[in-house]
């Protein structure tokens, strides 16, 4: 599976989100690659999922075909996690 | 790495402040005045936050303020503010302001990889939101 965490510059923000993600993918022994990237670079990139935060998930949803979860705190596994649940119950 | 980077001398505590751009302003003071940053990455931080909304907010109470990697930044760099007294960041009450200035797309990571183990840990993460700087630097 391939996931997209994605920020304003894809440097920072995004990075700690990917670190979190591939975390809460290991302790759901889930096999997934996670990619970081700026908002412009998302676009129309071929993913299974976008995480990013609420204003940028809703500039992003019109121009991607997966699911884009926003989240609150990049660097709460609790709510990461839940969004991977979520993801993994649609799918 | 994050020790190198978030020396004693680029950290502040202070009571409080008046607005989170005065944060992110403060805590970008000790970067400024050693050239590691322009005064134009401050703006860009402040900007980043208006335009693409609080996601530096990583965990309750703690921020990232960070911009676009190169533009107004000479070197990379790490600098820290604490307060005492929350401030409001657009409806997320913050504490810690850990200012990030990158030179490009990877020479931060493995400090931002020691950043995210450190506050994973509950304990660490109290450390953090207690303001004590003599404490902070010990477990970095």
């Amino acid at each position: 599976m391939k996931f997209l965490a994605v920020c304003g510059f894809g440097v920072g923000s995004s990075m700690i989100l990917k670190m979190t993600l591939e975390k809460v993918c290991r302790e759901r022994n889930l096999d997934c690659e996670v990619e970081n990237t700026d908002i412009s670079s998302a676009r129309g990139m071929n993913v299974d999922a976008v995480f990013t935060s609420q204003e940028l998930a809703d500039e992003l949803k019109g121009s991607m075909k997966c699911p884009v979860f926003p989240i609150k705190r990049y660097m709460d596994k609790e709510e990461v996690g839940k969004a991977l649940d979520e993801f993994l119950k649609n799918k | 790495m994050l020790k190198e980077l978030l020396q004693k001398s680029h950290m502040q505590q202070r009571e409080k402040v008046d607005s989170w751009e005065d944060a992110i302003k403060i805590a970008s003071i000790p970067l400024l005045k050693e050239g590691i940053i322009e005064e134009s990455y401050i703006e860009n931080m402040i900007k980043s936050v208006n335009k693409n909304g609080p996601y530096i907010v990583l965990m309750d109470y703690f921020a990232l303020p960070h911009a676009k990697a190169g533009e107004g930044v000479n070197r990379l760099g790490m600098s820290l503010l604490t307060l005492n007294h929350p401030v409001d960041l657009k409806g997320n009450p913050v504490k810690v302001f850990l200012v990030l200035a990158a030179v490009d797309a990877t020479s931060h990571i493995e400090a931002l990889a020691d950043i995210s183990k450190l506050l994973m840990d509950p304990k660490n993460y109290e450390i953090f939101m207690s303001g004590d700087l003599d404490k902070i630097n010990d477990i970095l």
